[in-house]
């Protein structure tokens, strides 16, 4: 086993998954335009009415109660590659079925199948990430639960995605869930970046897996005043604002994102060019149970990232932000970045198209900042109309040419998780 | 209900359980697990068979049944 310093940890492959399109490049052009999906959710279980009796009412019910319009950016068709097995695809989730179409797309670009099997890797980022799923099925058997399927004991469980993953693709290295919150896919590849430099594997696979939001936790991030409102329920195009003065929460958005990491010697064997180097990467807690950002935390995960990448902030050019619209979220997010040094650097909000995919968003982002860098261009921010600062070197409709050298994507989540990656060009 | 109609019950699920066996000729000796049906491939097909049954019934019973005759003669006997 080798030990590799962090500058020669490389991204080899990437595959990914959103409402704005299938695959690297469907995704690739329709960020680069901007073109959303938001609407009002329509995927079962997302829409529903509040009986009196307290159990969600089919949105078909002819009841005259008020439906609760959730906004949201969802997949509407899913090409599922033929080489997984139908048999395996019954009882998996929707989360896993975009997790394993994902991975087939950075499987094959990474060429991991010139890879030693028990030196591949993988990390599944997200916790309670199949929510909708367990609320429908909870709904379709509570009262006739003799008939719960039996393999409803495997496919709860989020680790179910490794079983699928692990015996599809015939990984043999690891395996395992991480949570973390709204930063889950920035922390799997934080840990999938120490897996390599360490050598316990040769290639770790980090997964931001596809957050399947059910009724109650839209409702809950609602109440909470984390989600957006119905306010925008007649123009869902107009909901998804970050940095905008307008905005009040973050609106979903379903992805999933998956980033191969390993050292570029490694990558070089196989004859990869690979999209980056992984320059920087850090974890900070605040030490804080709630959803509150804090200031002094984003700004230590920045400081650091920056400083394993040797880099200084000058030397960035372009922050792919966490940037939910959430109201103190993206003001203390501000703050941070121009006491970091860093409000030379352009600026765009990946979540103002894609919606945010929670769990997926930290490795869905990276890639959004892969594409751009390898576009030569930047994307827009959508809604962006009333910046909460001008000051800032935003990138507004209809986006700009630039050659991203560093770039630093940030990632944050409840209980006060911060992260930072710095991502060079090569 | 009779046999016949509680086989096809059977059969349908395992086509849908097992994907490959949409064109079997299923006879009454074909045993599931002969036909690539792991333990929970086969308590799926039992499940789903129940359920479009409404028949609630302890598995054990169903556990003796050695191919799909038998599991259909056996469900039919507690209808």
């Amino acid at each position: 086993m080798k030990n590799y310093n962090q500058q020669e940890i490389v991204i080899s492959g990437v595959g990914v998954t959103s409402a704005i399109g299938q695959g690297k490049s469907a995704f690739s052009a329709a960020l680069l335009e901007g073109q959303h999906k938001f609407n009002v959710m329509q995927r079962p279980g997302r829409q529903a009415k509040l009986s009196s009796t307290e159990e969600p009412v089919a949105p078909s019910s002819t009841n005259d109660e008020q439906t609760t319009a959730f906004l949201g950016a969802e997949i509407e068709s899913l090409l599922i590659p033929e080489s997984i097995p139908k048999s395996l695809l019954r009882t998996a989730s929707l989360s896993a079925q975009v997790a394993l179409t994902s991975l087939d797309e950075a499987w094959n670009e990474a060429k991991l199948n010139e890879v030693p099997p028990d030196r591949i890797g993988l990390i599944v980022g997200g916790s309670n990430f199949q929510q909708r799923e367990l609320s429908q099925t909870h709904q379709t058997y509570h009262n006739r639960t003799e008939f719960l399927r039996p393999t409803y004991a495997m496919s709860y469980m989020d680790s179910d995605l490794c079983g699928l993953c692990t015996e599809i693709f015939g990984i043999r290295g690891f395996a395992f869930t991480l949570g973390g919150a709204s930063a889950s896919g920035q922390v799997s590849v934080v840990q999938a970046v120490e897996a390599v430099k360490s050598g316990q594997v040769d290639v770790c696979i980090a997964i931001g897996a596809l957050m399947d939001l059910s009724y109650w936790e839209c409702q809950g991030f609602r109440t909470l005043g984390a989600m957006g409102s119905d306010r925008f329920a007649n123009e869902p195009a107009l909901a998804a604002r970050p940095f905008d003065q307008d905005r009040d929460g973050f609106i979903f958005g379903e992805s999933c994102g998956v980033v191969v990491i390993e050292s570029i010697d490694s990558a070089t064997k196989r004859d990869i060019n690979p999209y980056a180097r992984l320059a920087g990467t850090a974890m900070g807690m605040d030490g804080n149970r709630n959803p509150n950002p804090s200031f002094e935390g984003e700004v230590n995960a920045i400081k650091k990232a920056l400083e394993q990448a040797q880099l200084s902030p000058g030397e960035i050019d372009y922050i792919n932000p966490h940037g939910t619209g959430s109201t103190i979220g993206d003001e203390t997010e501000l703050k941070a970045i121009r006491h970091c040094e860093l409000n030379h650097a352009y600026l765009n909000a990946t979540k103002s198209i894609i919606g945010h995919g929670l769990s997926a968003a930290g490795t869905v982002e990276i890639i959004a900042t892969l594409m751009q860098m390898k576009a030569g261009k930047l994307h827009p921010t959508r809604n962006l109309d009333n910046p909460i600062e001008e000051t800032y070197n935003w990138v507004k409709q209809p986006g700009t040419k630039h050659n991203i050298k560093n770039a630093i994507n940030l990632s944050m989540g409840f209980g006060g998780v911060n992260t930072a990656v710095c991502l060079q060009n090569i | 209900m009779n046999k016949e109609d509680i086989f096809e019950i059977i059969t349908n699920h395992a086509k849908e359980v097992i994907p490959k066996l949409q064109d079997h000729p299923f006879k009454y000796d074909d045993a599931l697990k002969d036909l690539g049906a792991n333990s929970i491939d086969r308590s799926e097909i039992v499940m789903m068979t129940l359920e479009s049954l409404s028949l609630n019934i302890p598995l054990i019973v169903i556990a003796r049944a050695e191919n799909i005759g038998e599991l259909a003669d056996i469900i039919h006997e507690k209808l």
